[in-house]
């Protein structure tokens, strides 16, 4: 089922084209990322979804919700945490929630909220006190206070430590087992990868492609890289790429010193004509690797430019 | 308070939105009372600066000036006993020792910095010149011109009496104030300073609405269904509260520790706080609306409230002021609050007063045209203009 529906949203920003034409609908439970390199337009689509910016063009519908008749009962609707952490510093975690919880008729209980959000332990510190983590986790709590249907998250682990990060999508995978809807965005492909169930690349305003993680990936190319290191010298990695290029299934080559890139359709088969090649000249391979296919290689593919953090 | 005009506009608070008010009040109160800074400025420095201008300027006022003079006889006879007489009289003079003493003790006294000046009476009956000896160093202090000037009235005086003339002038001096209660000066600083309080908690309190704005944090309240009505309302409210408890601890150390006078008119003195209180916030909001940063903020309330500070009667008589200056003091709204409070804290000045509804007229104006163009330049900012 369909709990939002967006159709060609534009928005300028003075001479600036900041969302060009974004059409895209999100289905009750799913994680749906809008993944873009910075600039791309994510967070001004995402804030004229959240009724903060009025687009210039376009429609956004919550089911038969719109923002021109039914603004109240969609902010009661939707769960947000905006890219800057605002929330009130010199508040505890817990007074902030209980504050937040007072706008809404039907909130959740606060302990329920810092249960979810790994924060019982500092419910009475005050805010400043928190790390950039902590912060994050409790700016997601606040999103979820009123029980929302649909949670919008922008960019929520950008600038965090590993560990953080694993621990925010920990909480986005739960919300997902608790049948909500997530509206994420990132600039961290892995991110997207591993928790979403469609991902909507955008850049400069449209969007390049829109499907699952896999199909995306599956649907750029079934060409596998697969990289080896030689120990014999650049003369052996020279023969083995010459070797490689004439195989029916290499697609082509790149060759750096002593280590060879060759991507492959069907890599088993190039693997083992490669092997039995090194065997016969007594080559030395010190390390082997396939590598998959990954959401940067669609956006390098699609938009051909580099991936930059 | 744009927030205010907004809830008035959609129909007055309702009750099932006491809650939302409860929580928000009680939020507004605990960053209050977590901001070290609120603290200082609101409370610590208007005190602090009340306690110094006081000391400064009102600390000796009830005590008259006195001067530790000797007196030298050298030849008693009955005129030197009688201006002797006379002259240890006069209550500005403290004569050491009670008694007069010999010409060397005395000049070694005023060398000493013991006394303020010597007074060397005339030898023989005959003789007329009354000699004054001072330190050098002290030639042109103010105790030394002071026990000269009455000395020589004395002596002119004296004279007039000798000549067996009555002046035909005297300088009659009395102090005149304008109400019905004398204001003295530390009733006078103390009434400046509170209304210089408030003035600045209004002024300078704003500077949240930027953080919050840069913060996002207006942002993200507009994203749930708060009613931003109730928001402004118990924003506002915590505001009076704290300029309430300034106007008590300002008063109390002003009546307990120096004395001030108080006779207030309990409602006069009601209406000038909330009118100044909300002008003075309208003026702070309309300072925020157009500051992007915290810096950019108290740089225009530092120079607003400096110039207020000193052109609008707080610490000196507007009327002390160059002539030219006067005019300016006439338009700000400082002075009048300033005055309102005078009125109604040290005049006991009843409500229906035409002079106080001047001044709460001023007041009003200034916060109406100020809160007017802060909502206009916040509504064009707005990224969302009505929601």
């Amino acid at each position: 089922m369909t709990v939002l529906e967006v159709r060609n949203l534009q928005k300028s920003f003075g001479t600036i084209r900041a969302v060009q034409d974004i059409s895209f609908s999100v289905n009750t439970g799913e994680v749906f990322t809008i993944i873009g390199p910075n600039g791309a337009g994510k967070t001004t689509t995402l804030e004229m979804i959240e009724g903060l910016v009025s687009p210039d063009d376009g429609e956004i519908h919550f089911g038969d919700l719109s923002w021109s008749k039914n603004a109240v009962a969609i902010k009661k609707k939707i769960g947000v945490q905006p890219q800057s952490s605002a929330m009130f510093d010199l508040l505890t975690p817990e007074e902030n929630l209980n504050l937040f919880a007072s706008f809404y008729d039907h909130a959740r209980p606060t302990d329920d909220i810092l249960e979810i959000i790994n924060l019982t332990d500092h419910r009475k510190n005050q805010v400043k006190k928190l790390s950039g983590g902590q912060r994050q986790r409790l700016a997601i709590g606040l999103a979820l206070i009123s029980d929302p249907e649909i949670i919008f998250l922008d960019e929520p682990t950008t600038g965090l430590d590993p560990q953080a990060r694993r621990n925010i999508w920990d909480i986005i995978l739960h919300l997902k087992q608790l049948g909500k809807t997530t509206i994420l965005t990132t600039h961290y492909m892995e991110e997207a990868e591993k928790l979403s169930d469609r991902v909507c690349i955008v850049d400069q305003g449209n969007i390049i492609t829109l499907d699952s993680p896999s199909a995306l990936i599956e649907k750029l190319t079934n060409e596998r890289e697969i990289r080896l290191s030689f120990l014999d010298g650049e003369n052996a990695a020279e023969e083995a790429d010459h070797f490689s290029r004439n195989l029916e299934s290499v697609a082509r080559t790149e060759r750096e010193g002593t280590s060879l890139k060759v991507w492959a359709v069907k890599p088993e088969d190039t693997l083992l004509d490669l092997f039995k090649f090194n065997k016969e000249k007594a080559y030395q391979v010190e390390q082997v690797s396939i590598r998959e296919m990954s959401l940067e290689d669609v956006f390098i593919a699609f938009t051909g430019k580099e991936w930059r953090d | 308070m744009y927030l205010l005009l907004l809830q008035a506009r959609n129909g007055g608070i309702k009750i099932k939105h006491f809650h939302q008010f409860k929580m928000m009040l009680s939020a507004q109160l605990k960053l209050t009372l977590r901001e070290k800074q609120a603290w200082f400025w609101g409370i610590f420095f208007p005190v602090i600066l009340m306690v110094i201008f006081m000391v400064i300027f009102s600390g000796n006022s009830d005590e008259e000036f006195q001067s530790e003079i000797a007196i030298v006889d050298p030849n008693p006879n009955p005129a030197s006993e009688m201006l002797f007489t006379q002259i240890s009289g006069l209550p500005v003079f403290d004569v050491k020792t009670g008694t007069p003493v010999s010409r060397e003790k005395a000049e070694e006294w005023v060398k000493g910095q013991e006394v303020d000046a010597a007074i060397i009476l005339p030898e023989s009956a005959d003789a007329s010149s009354v000699l004054l000896i001072v330190n050098k160093e002290d030639e042109q202090g103010a105790a030394v011109q002071a026990v000269s000037g009455i000395l020589d009235k004395f002596v002119q005086q004296a004279n007039l009496f000798a000549a067996g003339a009555e002046p035909s002038f005297e300088l009659q001096y009395k102090s005149v104030s304008s109400g019905s209660n004398e204001l003295d000066y530390t009733d006078f600083l103390l009434t400046g300073m509170i209304a210089l309080s408030i003035a600045q908690g209004g002024m300078f309190g704003m500077v949240d609405l930027v953080e919050m704005r840069r913060k996002g944090l207006i942002k993200r309240l507009r994203m749930t269904p708060a009613n931003m009505g109730i928001f402004g309302l118990s924003d506002m409210v915590m505001r009076l509260l704290f300029s309430i408890i300034q106007i008590i601890l300002l008063s109390l150390i002003g009546v307990l520790i120096f004395g001030a006078n108080l006779y207030i008119s309990p409602i006069s003195l009601v209406v000038v706080f909330l009118m100044g209180a909300l002008s003075f916030n309208a003026l702070g909001y309309f300072f925020s609306s157009f500051s992007k940063t915290t810096e950019a903020y108290m740089g225009v309330a530092n120079i607003v409230s400096f110039l207020m500070m000193f052109l609008s009667g707080v610490f000196f008589p507007v009327e002390t002021m160059p002539e030219w200056l006067q005019p300016v003091s006439n338009v700000l709204p400082l002075t009048y609050f300033a005055d309102g409070l005078r009125e109604s804290m040290v005049y006991e000045t009843s409500v229906i007063s035409g002079t106080l509804w001047f001044g709460i007229g001023v007041m009003v104006i200034w916060g109406t045209i100020t809160f007017i163009l802060g909502s206009w330049l916040y509504k064009r900012k707005a990224i969302v203009a009505d929601r």
